[in-house]
């Protein structure tokens, strides 16, 4: 090591003692560590900030939860953090220690928006964000030898690192051996086994993290020669010119050195011009001399893991293909795995239209009660028609549709947590790649069948900007949550109970979903060949090994999913119910008229009658207008706005009609059904393309920070709606349906 | 309770209603950059460049 020039440049800041935090760090450095000698940092005196680095899928969020008793959304699929999370853990002594969890990264060379918050927390460059102390770098068993790539990064850092080697069931399974303890003394720093998943290691991880000292590692890598001076040269100047503290300085330099794109390097922290005059001439000697600089520093890492991992991993005993690769033979199989999607699909709205059905009928049954109570207990008046047709026809009938909902989670946890969903993704990429998509689209989108807004955000991902702005124009197509309930509602006026069999609904269902998907993709061909051009990058993505899923993740996600939609109940919709009750009942309609006339001389109707020519087109009238309108603020807002607009229908006893019953029934001026099998597939159509969530246009606004590709969405989605609900309710027309 | 009680009772009931959604769509969602997935200006200058 002292022939490294750049360890011997950083070791002359060595006697540097810097203040941290209100304590001291003994600042050493690799060349300092001597076999007997047992180098460490002291805890500084606040609670000490660690930073949760690792590849993307290696288990960082779950190791976040398990540490820090959060709900961070974890999925056995790469790239479901995008930035940054902060949370407390607690040391077996009771000691706070705060804990940054942060988007996985291959390495600290950045390419996308998420890595690149890895590496400007870890570098210090994030004002929003405490410098990290200490790290913890957690690594996939099963894959150490590419992981550790990442952790050979880290520690250029020369920050204490623990290192967390995620996954030992697998490793196991796999037949893998891990000498632990040779690891650890080639690193030199703790190695702690775990299973992040079932709490396995977290004893002896928190009883490490809360060591007052930690060594610093055995980093005995030499830069490769014709390199060392530039990482020296480098450094320095980046030490004086641009400010970076020395072990800093050093990484970035090396950083500057493994990626093509200096700027890319720099980020937020630009270069002064005389480091950027070095980079340039060691570049301009190099390329005269035939050096790969780039490729000499990776595959020189390379080399030393490689010789790591020799000592410490023996391998398995060749026993022919694992499980998993028996299993992918068949899942991701050009044919078969397109049968194996499908069966997947059919069985998750099999389920949701059969499992759901009890407690729906249930909670109708219950909803229906307690109108019907309020409608005996108390007198006629404002008050009981608000609370009655305003209040339970509207948020109430909402409520119902929660079992599907939950369902729907159920199953997109499932296929999270197994590892099927990068499978899928995989399948889906024959044909993403053919419309240009970027393969690291798939995940947004398969996002976005839960809600738009995290497929959006999930899109930082993707490190071409058009590509990434090309997944935010689509995502909003693919069929979220909130459209289940209208879906539902319109097939249950569509078929009566019992009128058809359940696998028709489920395959009406399934094209609503086919439907959004093919739009998604078509508009991206058509964006990719038009406002956005540019290459289709190829995909590569890691699959994931298949694991069991957490019973206890699953329902915790459940859970949080009920919470949010029943929260959105109670506020958004009611909210909007309670108003759109004010204005379907003012003002009043004459003395004597019927209460179902009432709607047509109030402010609603005034304003659905003057929407009605365009919506006559649709084959919609001007009641199925306002509750258009209305959920331009969130699509389920349809369902309690025709709760409101329709709902007030009783039977002859006088009790509330049941909301499909009450659409049943409904009627044009002439007396011919309101909905009619056309229209109720023409509104199932329109909702799949129509831009209708004042959420996720925010998000859009946001992520792109533009109102031009904002409002072009908007418009553009608005529009198509409204033409194939046209194109198609007058070809049904002609056609006689 | 009289009908005239009730309408009083019901439109204080759509002003709540009203006062609270339009203070839920102006009020500025807090969180930025602190753990809540918000981008901070300096992330969202990035991701425009």
């Amino acid at each position: 090591m002292s022939d490294d020039p750049i360890t011997s440049a950083a070791s002359t800041h060595s006697d540097r003692t810097i203040s941290v935090g209100g304590g001291s760090l003994d600042v050493r450095t690799s060349s300092e560590i001597g076999g007997a000698e047992v180098p460490s940092r002291s805890v500084p005196a606040r609670p000490p900030v660690y930073a949760l680095v690792g590849n993307p899928n290696c288990g960082k969020s779950t190791l976040f939860n398990a540490l820090t008793g959060l709900k961070q959304k974890v999925g056995n699929y790469p790239g479901v953090t995008v930035e940054r999370k902060i949370g407390t853990a607690y040391s077996q002594h009771g000691q706070p220690i705060q804990i940054i969890d942060l988007p996985g990264a291959y390495s600290l060379a950045a390419r996308s928006p998420d890595e690149a918050v890895t590496r400007d927390v870890l570098l210090g460059r994030r004002a929003d964000t405490p410098q990290p102390d200490r790290i913890i770098c957690i690594v996939d068993a099963t894959n150490l030898e590419r992981n550790l790539y990442l952790v050979h990064q880290v520690l250029d850092l020369g920050k204490p690192v623990v290192v967390v080697l995620n996954m030992m069931d697998l490793v196991v399974q796999a037949g893998l051996q891990i000498r632990l303890t040779r690891l650890q003394h080639a690193l030199g720093i703790p190695v702690i086994p775990c299973e992040a998943v079932n709490g396995k290691g977290l004893i002896e991880l928190k009883l490490a993290l809360s060591r007052q000292e930690l060594p610093l590692a055995r980093h005995a890598w030499d830069v490769p020669a014709p390199i060392a001076p530039a990482v020296a040269e480098l450094q320095a100047s980046l030490h004086q010119n641009d400010g970076r503290p020395p072990l800093v300085a050093r990484a970035e330099a090396l950083l500057l050195l493994t990626d093509q794109d200096a700027v890319r390097v720099a980020g937020s922290a630009p270069l002064s011009a005389r480091t950027t005059e070095i980079l340039q001439a060691w570049k301009k000697r190099w390329e005269g001399e035939g050096v790969d600089w780039a490729g000499t520093l990776v595959n020189s890492r390379y080399e030393v893991i490689g010789r790591l991992c020799a000592e410490a991993v023996q391998p398995a005993a060749a026993i022919g293909p694992s499980p998993s690769d028996r299993i992918d033979a068949v899942v991701t199989h050009p044919v078969w795995g397109w049968v194996v999607l499908g069966v997947t699909m059919a069985a998750l709205f099999l389920s949701i239209f059969t499992l759901a059905q009890y407690p729906m009928d249930w909670i109708d049954g219950r909803v229906t009660a307690l109108a019907d109570w309020l409608r005996d207990a108390m007198p006629p008046g404002d008050l009981r028609a608000l609370l009655t047709d305003g209040v339970i026809s509207g948020a109430g009938r909402v409520v119902e549709f929660l079992p599907q909902i939950l369902i729907l989670y159920f199953f997109i946890g499932l296929l999270e947590d197994t590892g099927y969903m990068a499978r899928a993704a995989f399948i889906m990429d024959r044909v993403m790649s053919r419309v240009g998509l970027n393969g690291k689209s798939f995940i947004p989108l398969l996002s976005s069948y839960a809600c738009a807004i995290p497929g959006i955000m999930a899109t930082r991902t993707i490190e071409d900007r058009k590509d990434r702005l090309i997944t935010i124009l689509v995502a909003p197509l693919m069929s979220c949550s909130a459209r289940l309930p209208v879906y539902l509602l319109m097939i249950a006026a569509l078929f009566p109970t019992g009128s058809v069999p359940v696998l028709t609904k489920v395959g009406l269902m399934m094209g609503m979903y086919l439907l959004g998907t093919s739009a998604a993709f078509g508009f991206a061909w058509l964006f990719k060949r038009t406002l956005l051009k540019g290459e289709t990058p190829v995909m590569i993505m890691e699959l994931p090994p298949y694991r069991w899923p957490s019973l206890r993740s699953l329902a915790l996600r459940m859970l949080e999913r009920a919470g949010l939609f029943l929260r959105r109940a109670g506020t958004i919709i009611l909210g909007i119910s309670v108003v759109l009750w004010f204005l379907t009942a003012y003002p009043k309609a004459p003395a004597g008229t019927p209460p179902e006339q009432q709607i047509a001389h109030s402010f609603a109707g005034d304003v659905g009658r003057a929407l009605e020519p365009v919506l006559r087109p649709l084959g919609f009238d001007w009641r199925i207008g306002i509750a258009i309108v209305s959920s331009f603020v969130a699509r389920e807002v349809f369902v309690s706005a025709t709760g409101v607009v329709f709902g007030v229908q009783t039977d002859s006893s006088g009790n509330l009609l049941p909301l499909r019953a009450a659409l049943q029934r409904a009627v044009w001026p002439d007396g011919h059904a309101l909905f009619t099998p056309l229209v109720c597939l023409n509104l199932m159509i329109y909702y799949v393309l129509a831009m209708q969530c004042l959420s996720t246009t925010a998000v859009v606004r946001r992520e792109t920070n533009s109102w031009r590709w904002t409002l072009f969405q908007q418009f553009y989605l608005s529009a198509t709606a409204w033409l194939v609900a046209c194109a198609v309710y007058q070809i049904g027309r002609a056609l006689g349906f | 309770m009289s009908a005239h009680l009730q309408t009083l009772v019901a439109l204080a009931i759509v002003a709540l209603a009203l006062a609270l959604l339009v203070r839920g769509a102006l009020r500025k969602k807090k969180g930025h950059g602190h753990g809540c997935g918000c981008p901070t200006d300096e992330f969202k200058a990035r991701l425009k460049r």
